[in-house]
């Protein structure tokens, strides 16, 4: 990686990538300006034109360059390259997709943005149309079929959830594990087809590609006895953790749960505004005694162990957790979804409660304005999340076409150029290891790699998630050594943070009920929280409004006395 | 031909009556089934039950209450006086200084807010230290031009004469106030009060932004619906939905009230 590429990327921010909107919103905030942070709205740019790739391409990738827009049907179907895969005749097919927002590819990148990842093919990515378009055109190609994707998003699982009760809105979604756990249980979804793991169909690249370490998991968590991987392809992954300042944080402290409640730091850190992610921390620092016991730290079996603990949902562990949450909410200085990076960044917290993907954003966005910050995953458990993309029931209705347009998408998003695109774009991690195409490895050491001249520097293995052996000397990326508890850290965590990275289930109704019931209490307000001195407070206020009505009333005896 | 195109009386409001029967009837007879019944459609007046036994769901409606008229009374302290120099004084830029209050109204309110935000950091350092006063402050930025503009209209029309007839009548300058400008501009009051209290009662989005992290009864009622528990939800916004109908209808009889009043004045 030369020194231009890094200034590059750290100055045009797409390094974090996805979240401009955000960023810009609290930059204009720190201005002060309204006016300004009208002018900062980004005007989303539709551009139209060609394929993404613009060098020799992703090694057994069949890069096509099509004209954009409407090729005729005929034409159409007589051109589709032998894909080998039935083409489910010539009507066109519609696929509804959600996502989360700013979570794929827009497009529209500025040439100097271009990706020269330097490797043997000396490949180049550029994401010039947005992601859904150079979709449309890749299917028309290779399969002969015309698709138009509807493609729209969502904010949060829980709405995702109420617009699919609500009606037949989508085809393919890509909710949290949790969701698609939810929905598996439901039965709502529509397993993967045998074709779609086939790994000798030139475009299966996500059964090709995926990491083995996701993929053990995909297959290992089970639903009534089904495994995920049944249902759910992975799109992205991530731990949870801290984003802190090391100069005004140890690493230590930032290491442990117990500092979202720690009264040393009132007031300077935030926690996630969402009942299973603070949750799982309140059960990290309630068990914090338990899961740091040397006995479970060394026991073979320690992640099936804290797994059990972390998933604890009985009454008992509810009521503590209860408690624990109402020390936190005192504690904090919000309950943020969105604004927790935005404050960060800007130093008006210490600490905030992140997702990997999240934290590698707000390190670089600080790193713009020369603030380091570090992300540290808590030594209790740190909960594994997974993002994936599932298909459903109502909405594939038994449609072949349908299904393999949607299953074709997942390939399309899995293809390592795109991988690395979307990656890029959005700044998060891809389940996607490349497979036979080394071209994920080399964005990471394109990302992360230290120049040849840095002076400090360390091995950083990352074989676990590109071979699954951590061993493996072919991933290995020489970074500089903050690294270690930074950017790269976050996005490939090492293998000690994976042994205890926890899969969060799902909670059923009555616990659900339960565990949201415990979190109105935390959130509310409770009359029985109030001090004597508070009523008394409250009792004259009262008084005083009380003696103003009545000189109003009387107002007319009080001035003919005068 | 003028004749084939007139339309009725009734016929004029087909067009409202639509929109009012699509967007305000259906989803309250929604919200109304899904206040009554349980999670299989089966009727319960549990959820009913819920919202009068629960300590959370009272103490939210009190905190929202308290909120709602902390912010009402201030919005009147500060609008009351600036209104009635306003209208009152020969004050040359009136016009110019009352749109210096109604400018903020053009921009969107979360922008204001943001900027608000910025601004009580500054001045205190941390804004967790206190959330309530951030709340009534952000709530009183917000929410004071829909008080200034009742009182100045209500003031601007006030007959001058009126208070010149009472002043000669003896009347001191406190009672010309108390008897005469203060109940003339009653409707102005009411009506201020009525856009103020509320939309503060539910308004959570300022909280959220002010980082006030106890729930309101908006707040509240999404946090129902967000864990696909829509009875409950249905049935404290039907209660809240009662509550504003109370409110509207104690300053509605105050204004008629006040209607009878001026009659009797003038």
């Amino acid at each position: 990686m030369t020194a231009e590429k890094k200034t590059e990327k750290d100055f045009l921010g797409r390094g974090s990538r996805g979240h401009r909107k955000t960023l810009l919103s609290a930059r204009a905030a720190g201005m002060l300006a309204a006016v300004l942070a009208l002018a900062a709205v980004p005007v989303p740019a539709v551009c139209s034109g060609n394929m993404a790739l613009t060098a020799s391409a992703a090694s057994g990738s069949e890069v096509v360059q099509t004209s954009s827009g409407t090729a005729d049907k005929t034409k159409a179907s007589d051109g589709g390259a032998g894909s080998g895969q039935a083409s489910a005749g010539t009507e066109k097919v519609t696929l509804r997709i959600a996502n989360w927002e700013e979570y794929i590819d827009e497009g529209d990148w500025d040439e100097e943005e271009a990706i020269d990842l330097d490797d043997e093919n000396s490949t180049v990515i550029l994401g010039e149309n947005s992601m859904i378009e150079d979709f449309e055109n890749w299917y028309l190609e290779n399969y002969g079929v015309e698709v138009n994707v509807e493609y729209s998003t969502f904010g949060s699982n829980e709405d995702l959830y109420n617009q699919l009760t609500l009606g037949n809105d989508f085809d393919l979604v890509c909710p949290s594990e949790y969701m698609f756990m939810k929905l598996i249980a439901e039965n709502r979804l529509q397993p993967l087809s045998d074709s779609f793991f086939d790994e000798d169909t030139e475009f299966n690249y996500y059964v090709r590609g995926v990491s083995d370490y996701i993929r053990n998991i995909y297959d290992s968590n089970t639903i009534n006895g089904e495994p995920w991987s049944r249902y759910a392809a992975g799109y992205m992954w991530g731990t949870t953790g801290i984003v802190y300042n090391p100069e005004e944080i140890s690493e230590e402290e930032a290491s442990h749960w117990a500092i979202l409640a720690d009264p040393k730091y009132k007031g300077q850190v935030t926690i996630k505004d969402n009942v299973r992610d603070s949750y799982f921390a309140a059960l990290g620092i309630l068990n914090e005694e338990e899961l740091l016991d040397p006995e479970i730290l060394n026991a073979q079996d320690r992640l099936e162990r804290i797994t059990e603990t972390m998933n604890r949902t009985d009454e008992e562990t509810v009521a503590a957790a209860e408690e624990i949450l109402k020390q936190m909410k005192e504690n904090a200085y919000s309950f943020e979804s969105d604004s927790g990076k935005a404050d960060m960044v800007t130093g008006k917290v210490l600490a905030n409660y992140q997702w990997s993907g999240d934290a590698v954003y707000t390190l670089d966005q600080a790193e713009i304005d020369d603030y380091y910050l570090a992300y540290a995953v808590p030594e209790e458990s740190t909960n594994i999340w997974f993002d994936g993309w599932v298909m459903l029931k109502d909405g594939i209705a038994g449609d072949a076409a349908k299904q393999q347009a949607a299953e074709a998408f997942i390939n399309f998003m899995s293809r390592p150029d795109n991988v690395v695109r979307n990656m890029y774009y959005i700044g998060y991690t891809s389940v996607i290891a490349g497979g036979d195409s080394d071209i994920i490895y080399a964005y990471a050491d394109w990302c992360y790699g230290a120049e040849e001249d840095a002076e400090d520097t360390i091995e950083y293995p990352v074989g676990f998630f590109f071979s699954g052996d951590n061993t493996d000397s072919d991933y290995v990326i020489t970074a500089e050594a903050d690294q270690v508890n930074r950017q790269l850290f976050a996005q490939y965590p090492p293998q000690d943070v994976l042994e205890r990275a926890v899969v969060m289930q799902y909670f059923d109704q009555e616990n659900n009920q339960r565990i949201n019931q415990m979190w109105v209490n935390v959130r509310c307000f409770n009359l029985a929280s109030l001090s004597w001195q508070d009523w008394a407070k409250i009792g004259a206020g009262v008084v005083v409004v009380l003696a103003a009505v009545v000189l109003f009333l009387k107002r007319d005896d009080i001035l003919r006395k005068r | 031909m003028m004749k084939n195109i007139r339309f009725s009386r009734k016929q004029l409001c087909i067009p409202y009556a639509l929109f009012l029967i699509c967007f305000v009837v259906l989803p309250l007879a929604v919200i109304v089934y899904y206040a009554f019944s349980d999670g299989s459609g089966r009727f319960t007046l549990a959820n009913l039950l819920n919202f009068f036994t629960n300590g959370n769901t009272i103490g939210t409606l009190c905190y929202s209450l308290v909120i709602a008229a902390v912010v009402t009374l201030v919005c009147l302290l500060v609008a009351y006086p600036v209104a009635y120099v306003l209208a009152r004084s020969s004050l040359k830029r009136g016009p110019v200084i009352l749109m210096l209050f109604i400018l903020p109204m053009w921009i969107n309110f979360t922008l204001r807010v943001t900027a608000l935000k910025e601004i009580l950091t500054v001045l205190e350092g941390n804004l967790s230290l206190h959330p309530f006063l951030n709340t009534v402050i952000a709530m009183t930025y917000d929410y004071l031009p829909f008080m200034i503009l009742p009182l100045y209209t209500t003031l601007l029309q006030l007959d001058e004469s009126l208070l010149e007839a009472a002043a000669d009548l003896g009347a001191g300058p406190a009672a010309v106030f108390s008897r005469v400008t203060l109940p003339l501009s009653m409707p102005g009051i009411i009506s201020g009060i009525t856009m103020t209290f509320l939309p503060a009662m539910t308004n959570y989005v300022i909280l959220d932004m002010i980082y006030n992290s106890t729930y309101i009864m908006g707040s509240l009622i999404g946090s129902y619906f967000n864990i696909y528990d829509w009875n409950n939800g249905s049935m404290i916004s039907l209660i809240l939905f009662g509550v504003i109908c109370i409110v509207t209808l104690i300053t509605g009889r105050g204004d008629q009230n006040n209607a009878e009043n001026r009659g009797a004045i003038l």
